[in-house]
């Protein structure tokens, strides 16, 4: 009897469970109290939607600038997730139809991309898009341009193009890895069966290996999307004072010295958190039912 | 021929935007006086480097970066191995349930979760100390080191250490000579994914070390606002070479392992 | 040399209702080889688990010299095993997988050395000492798993399948490899497989597992041509059973009477079962005899397999080497020769 407590699969998973309970479970637990105003700092004891009435219908600071700043996260999360869905799909596609040694060095390349935090990756196209940056420099050398005020804004900029670049150009390789690795695991290679069956290279590409990669796809690009939506370093860098991403605004908020602007602060980053896990939930539903099929 | 031509373009593009970032902070990090709309640099110079280097912060940075980084990997490792070998190898009721609980974490923002800890670390006196830091990276860390060698366990074959266990190993032998052997690339492999979380982790810092605990993404972050090209680059640099040399090893180990390994499954 | 008794073994995997083993009785003399021969999940491979400890018994008793080892820590047990797969550790060099039992029991450097030098020799594999598993073949892995498992002189050898996966060819000369060698050592070995010309070849003795216990326990010529109940002669291939009344040395059926062996049949109704090898076909009327029409006919090289149609029954029959072959839809006569019908226990 003591050896099957002491092998119970419950204790094994003790550790771990124990660490992410405690420091996840803490931190939702008092970031919710936070967010609702409960506070042993000014002795409020008493649960209120203050902070949410704020953020949401307010006229405060927090209530002008939350609606523009959700738009703009919305634009800059649904722009970069297409462009990177669109981009991955002929990278995936080119690198499938490789095959040995040349594929496998292509693969690490997509890989080396792990090197590059986000925040590095924004501080490159900093330097390279800005109005002094490298590109800049290239066109002045080709005479198009004269001074860096006739280049155009391309990071910083009040559309956010900035970040879109700096995340697709990062997403693209995440999500082509995710491609191919369901193009590979194909157990039988369909598109020499509709080959053979007569299909031509645009019929195979729209009837075989579309639908096989679609789902995964997907759900990739719905976590591409959450991420971007809920991060904070590329617009941070890459953005300008307004529209703020949201990410952004509520890290103002949270480390203003004012406790009911931390509130506020605490309230929009839970927003964001229960946008992301629905958004999780689709995408895991999703890959389910890659599952079944 | 077109799609020779394209293939190129393609190549070009994949190997254009991977190098970029790595040739403009060299070329950016050894510049001095680089006016618009000088193509070149006018000046080559190790200046800005060894601005960088002499710079008793930056040496702290990667100090700093490093440990939390190594304890960080290190410690979700030790964490997450029994628990991964449950996942991968035993089927039991509430398994699903376990998978949801390190599932989530991963989903919910650093944001949330930072200013959660913040509060709860201030409280119990871990907030600005780099333990706390370490600890808050455990939360990103152990999800993925958890999902990585549990995906090494579910192709584990458990018949080598029963095999050895009828020969007289005993457990401590098995241990170490069997299980850790067999698992050691994908040791590797969580490893590197933990180190990396955690090195380019900003949010999570910047919430619980409160500005006292000084990592080289707190460091760029502050040189980025304040706008010298050629320190930005050098920093940049300095930041990605540990993750460009630790995959690059990673790569070769796996190049040169990876076969062997995979000839048991 | 040790003797293994097997004591009214019970084992249920957790979650799982019913017992894989239950009631399970065995015992295995010292030296001897025994095969244990059953269908998928019939609980072999519980059985060589329970011996070395990587599962525990519900209840029972399992001996070695008659003394239980059930509280022995299973690498103490000297009780090793074989699988299907080599399980040569893929990090190791040869020499290194061979020594390793000797290298757990702190033994010297040259005592090691020599030990793996006089295995490789036995398994007729000498001078590889140096390579890496996975550049040997599957024959040549498996004869290395062997040498690792014997190097510690256990007390017993315990074999799962070991060489399932292997090519015919392989197969048989690793068979007689295997056989040898037990010998040579006088290692008390169980076999577990599904393959009843292997358990026929290899074993001194085997046991039928059916339904998680022994169905039938004897030399495998015994086993093979006189099975005692109709489960274990379908397992050895037979499947024609009369079912009749006996008297005076004859089987009376609804289809006809047949002549049986006095001193082997007991009066009353009973059950003859006949080895497909031993019916004979005949297109004229012979004694001890049932009319039939052929149904169908394979030609396999050795023999020709009839599929005989005798009302209400369907008769397969072996012929060896025959000149010509019988038609189908030709009308036959089914010879059940006398010294070839055996009584079994009534279903």
């Amino acid at each position: 009897m003591r050896k099957r407590v002491l092998s119970s699969p419950w204790l094994r998973l003790a550790p771990a469970l124990l660490v992410i309970g405690i420091l996840f479970g803490t931190s939702i637990v008092y970031g919710a109290g936070q967010s609702l105003g409960v506070m042993a700092a000014i002795g409020q004891q008493e649960a209120s939607l203050d902070a949410y009435r704020n953020v949401l219908t307010g006229s405060g600071p927090a209530g002008r600038e939350f609606w523009p700043s959700l738009g703009f996260s919305l634009w800059i999360s649904g722009a970069s997730t297409l462009l990177s869905a669109l981009g991955a799909l002929p990278v995936a596609l080119w690198l499938n139809g490789r095959r040995g040694q040349s594929q496998q060095k292509e693969t690490l390349a997509l890989n080396w991309n792990l090197a590059f935090p986000h925040l590095v990756w924004a501080v490159a196209l900093l330097l390279f898009l800005s109005q002094s940056g490298m590109l800049a420099r290239l066109a002045a050398f080709f005479g198009w341009v004269q001074t860096p005020a006739d280049f155009p804004v391309l990071v910083r900029d009040r559309l956010g193009f900035g970040i879109i670049l700096s995340y697709v150009t990062k997403e693209i390789p995440f999500l082509a890895l995710i491609v191919l690795a369901v193009l590979r695991s194909q157990p039988e290679n369909y598109a020499v069966v509709a080959e053979n069956l007569g299909a031509n290279r645009w019929q195979r590409l729209r009837y075989i290996t579309l639908p096989q990669v679609l789902p995964a796809l997907t759900a990739g690009s719905l976590l591409v999307f959450a991420y971007v939506f809920s991060a904070y370093e590329v617009p941070a860098v890459l953005g300008v004072r307004y529209p703020r991403a949201l990410p952004v605004l509520a890290l103002d908020f949270f480390t203003n010295p004012d406790l009911s602007s931390r509130a506020e602060g605490m309230a929009i980053s839970f927003l964001i958190a229960i946008i992301v896990i629905l958004l999780a939930v689709i995408s895991i539903r999703q890959n389910k039912s890659i599952g079944e099929t | 021929m077109s799609q020779r031509l394209s293939t190129y373009t393609l190549q070009l593009l994949l190997y254009g935007v991977l190098a970029t970032p790595l040739v403009l902070f060299a070329v950016y990090a050894f510049s001095e006086r680089w006016f618009f709309p000088a193509l070149v640099p006018q000046e080559w110079t190790a200046s800005p480097f060894a601005r960088l280097l002499s710079d008793r912060r930056t040496l702290q940075g990667l100090g700093e970066s490093l440990s939390i980084a190594a304890a960080a990997s290190l410690l979700s490792l030790a964490i997450s191995f029994p628990a991964a070998r449950t996942l991968g190898l035993r089927a039991f009721r509430g398994r699903q349930a376990a998978w949801l609980a390190f599932f989530v974490p991963t989903v919910v923002p650093p944001l949330a979760i930072g200013m959660g800890l913040n509060i709860f670390f201030l409280q119990i006196g871990l907030a600005g100390s780099m333990l706390g830091v370490t600890l808050a990276h455990l939360v990103p860390t152990l999800p993925y080191t958890i999902f990585t060698l549990s995906s090494v366990f579910a192709r584990y074959d458990e018949n080598y250490e029963h095999q050895a266990l009828a020969l007289g190993a005993n457990p401590v032998q098995i241990f170490f000579r069997i299980t850790l052997r067999l698992v050691f690339p994908g040791l590797v492999v969580a490893g590197l994914f933990a180190f990396l979380i955690s090195w380019s982790q900003y949010l999570l810092t910047l919430l619980i070390g409160g500005g006292r605990v000084l990592t080289l993404p707190m460091l760029l972050f502050s040189s980025v606002s304040g706008g010298n090209p050629a320190s930005i680059a050098a920093l940049s640099l300095l930041f990605v070479t540990p993750p460009v040399l630790v995959i690059a090893a990673t790569a070769r180990y796996l190049g040169q392992h990876g076969a062997a390994v995979q000839e048991q499954y | 040399m040790t003797d293994v008794s097997i004591l009214d073994l019970r084992k249920t995997y957790p979650g799982q209702a019913q017992p894989v083993l239950d009631h399970f009785s065995l015992s295995v003399h010292a030296g001897e080889l025994v095969a244990l021969l059953g269908p998928s999940g019939s609980g072999k491979s519980t059985i060589l688990k329970l011996i070395t400890g990587i599962e525990t018994p519900d209840s029972g008793d399992i001996q070695f010299n008659r003394k239980t080892i059930l509280n022995t820590p299973p690498n103490q047990r000297g009780a090793v095993f074989m699988f299907q797969k080599a399980y040569l550790f893929p990090f190791l060099s040869i020499a290194e997988n061979i020594g390793f039992g000797l290298k757990m029991q702190n033994a010297s450097k040259a005592t090691i050395q020599a030990a793996v030098k006089r295995m490789l020799d036995l398994i007729g594999l000498p001078g590889i000492e140096k390579r890496k598993p996975a550049h040997l073949s599957g024959g040549e892995q498996q004869r290395v798993a062997l040498a690792r498992a014997l190097v510690t002189q256990p007390r017993l050898l315990l074999l799962d399948e070991p060489l399932s996966s292997l090519d015919t060819a392989v197969r048989a000369n690793l068979q007689e490899a295997i056989r040898r060698i037990q010998r040579e050592l006088g290692i008390t070995t169980i076999l577990v497989t599904h393959d009843l010309s292997e358990a026929m070849s290899m074993s001194d003795r085997m046991a039928l597992l059916l339904d998680g216990q022994v169905a039938a326990f004897d030399q495998p010529m015994r086993l093979f041509q006189h099975p005692p109940s109709e489960q274990a002669a379908r397992f050895v291939g037979i499947n024609t059973f009369l079912r009749g009344e006996v008297s005076d040395g004859c089987l009376r059926t609804d289809l006809g009477t047949l002549e049986v062996c006095p001193n082997r049949s007991k009066p009353g109704p009973g059950v003859f079962a006949i080895r497909p090898e031993h019916i004979r076909i005949e297109s004229n009327q012979r004694p001890n005899a049932l009319p039939g029409i052929i149904k169908d006919c394979t030609y396999h090289g050795e023999y020709v397999e009839y599929q005989v149609e005798i009302p209400e029954m369907s008769v397969r029959a072996r012929v060896p080497m025959p000149t010509e072959m019988v038609p189908h839809g030709a009308p036959v006569h089914v010879i059940f020769p006398q010294e070839h019908l055996f009584q079994i226990k009534n279903a």
